[in-house]
């Protein structure tokens, strides 16, 4: 038996990633060694698990999404061509303000709490499990039980998975501060907290509700000469006008920003503004 | 059109795609777009039926494409046509998002490598109309068995491993192996005979 006799029925597995550890790391092993035939072999697998995509049912991506991408795509495009321009100097943090404070000790402690409550998911899970083993007659409805377990463990871990990027941002030295303070209207100003590799958090606090179902958006304001808004993350404040929202991919990075504004807008956000800011902070 | 997304001719030395990403090199905005317009639906789809929510799912569409913008020199297209290419970086994110074990994140890191690596279609795919294999895949897939077809979908959409997979549908490791690997086996001779 040549060496590759052994891998021979790995090969689709191993494209779709479903080889356990042990095998796996025996294949990997054996195209280290360069062996032409299991390559080709894998490589044409690879393409069939590929053709598996077409077995997901259609659906179609918000406007928004190209919008958002296509500016980023053009703001940077223009950042490259122009490299004569000198980045301007990010001014770092120093200092949070007593309530933004509040609101990070805050989110430590939710913290907390989804990692108690991610914990406890984790033993339903193996409960579940246990039961399914005991009881072959309700498997059925243990079934439902466990997935509707994991799809909540699932969610959990997304949100504490946002939770730390977002004290991330928060207590980070690096994180630039922008105060959006509030035009022509009496309310208080809003504070956004900008890393480069985390994202934004932008908060607020006793911020007057958008009327009807509208939303506050954020946009980012590029330094390119006639650049357009960007959209960024939609928000309705809780009903003490307090939020904290979190936008882990801004579509422009901030030596290409000018300002933060943020306007009010239909639900479910607009590819641009069609209000005039009722905040703004420009980068300093 | 979503189905445009798979095109059947790859003829990989001046493939459309990989004039479209070689374009990207140049900072070619208007290639950038052309690519999003033709195979945004597709990974879209894929991401979606991955993640199931379409939040986190334009999320990761959005990370995918602005790989793509800032990363195209990844992509060799001597080494595979481009399509796949994108697909595979897809998946990974997608199931990169699910996070539900932390054995599979490890698999899914020790497989990033993979990402970039040869994916190479068979000669009867080039021959093969890009809406019939569609369909094609659609109905050989569903031509197995409802278990046979659940594995491989547990396998493609949610990442599990043979053991996980076995252990998920209460049948023994190997059976779980012949279903993935016979299926697998099934739809490619499926597809070249259809072609």
């Amino acid at each position: 038996m040549s060496d590759c006799d052994q891998f021979r029925e790995m090969y689709e597995a191993y494209a779709l990633g479903a080889l356990d550890p042990p095998e796996h790391a025996a294949l990997e092993a054996h195209l280290a060694t360069g062996c032409a035939e299991c390559a080709k072999a894998v490589a044409e697998a690879r393409w069939l698990v590929s053709q598996l995509a077409y077995l997901a049912p259609e659906a179609s991506a918000s406007d928004m999404l190209k919008g958002r991408l296509m500016q980023t795509a053009r703001s940077e495009a223009k950042s490259k061509s122009s490299s004569s321009v000198a980045t301007a100097p990010r001014k770092t943090s120093s200092g949070i303000p007593y309530w933004l404070s509040a609101g990070i000790a805050a989110l430590l402690l939710l913290t907390l709490y989804f990692a108690w409550d991610a914990q406890h998911l984790k033993e339903e899970l193996r409960a579940s499990n246990e039961r399914n083993q005991l009881d072959e007659q309700i498997v059925a409805n243990t079934q439902d039980e466990r997935v509707a377990t994991q799809q909540k463990l699932a969610a959990m871990e997304e949100q504490m998975a946002k939770m730390h990027r977002e004290t991330a941002i928060l207590t980070d030295p690096s994180s630039v501060k922008i105060m959006l303070a509030a035009q022509k209207i009496r309310a208080p100003q809003m504070v956004a907290m900008w890393h480069a590799k985390y994202g934004i958090v932008l908060t607020g606090q006793k911020v007057p509700m958008p009327s009807g179902n509208r939303v506050l958006q954020l946009w980012l304001i590029p330094k390119a000469p006639g650049g357009k808004p960007m959209p960024a993350m939609t928000v309705r404040p809780d009903a003490n006008g307090n939020f904290v929202v979190l936008v882990s991919n801004p579509p422009a990075a901030g030596s290409d920003t000018k300002a933060l504004a943020v306007t009010e807008e239909p639900a479910g956000g607009s590819a641009e503004p069609t209000t005039t800011p009722k905040w703004v902070g420009t980068m300093s | 059109m979503f189905l445009a997304a798979f095109s059947p001719k790859d003829d990989r030395e001046a493939s459309p795609d990989a004039v479209l990403v070689r374009l990207l090199l140049q900072n070619d905005v208007a290639a950038f777009e052309k690519l999003y317009d033709k195979y945004f639906r597709i990974v879209y789809s894929l991401v979606l039926r991955i993640v199931q929510q379409s939040g986190p799912a334009e999320e990761v569409v959005q990370e995918v494409f602005l790989q793509l913008w800032r990363n195209s020199a990844q992509y060799d297209a001597a080494r595979g046509p481009f399509v796949p290419w994108l697909l595979t970086l897809a998946r990974n994110r997608a199931l990169d998002t699910l996070r539900l074990k932390s054995e599979r994140q490890r698999r899914l890191e020790n497989q990033s490598d993979e990402l970039f690596s040869v994916a190479v279609a068979p000669e009867y795919e080039k021959e093969l109309d890009e809406k019939r294999r569609a369909e094609r895949v659609r109905s050989l897939v569903g031509e197995l068995n409802p278990q046979q077809r659940r594995a491989i979908e547990l396998a493609y959409f949610q990442g599990l491993s043979h053991s996980e997979i076995a252990a998920e549908l209460k049948e023994p490791l190997g059976t779980v192996k012949s279903w993935i690997r016979n299926g697998l086996i099934r739809l490619k001779e499926g597809l070249h005979t259809a072609s």
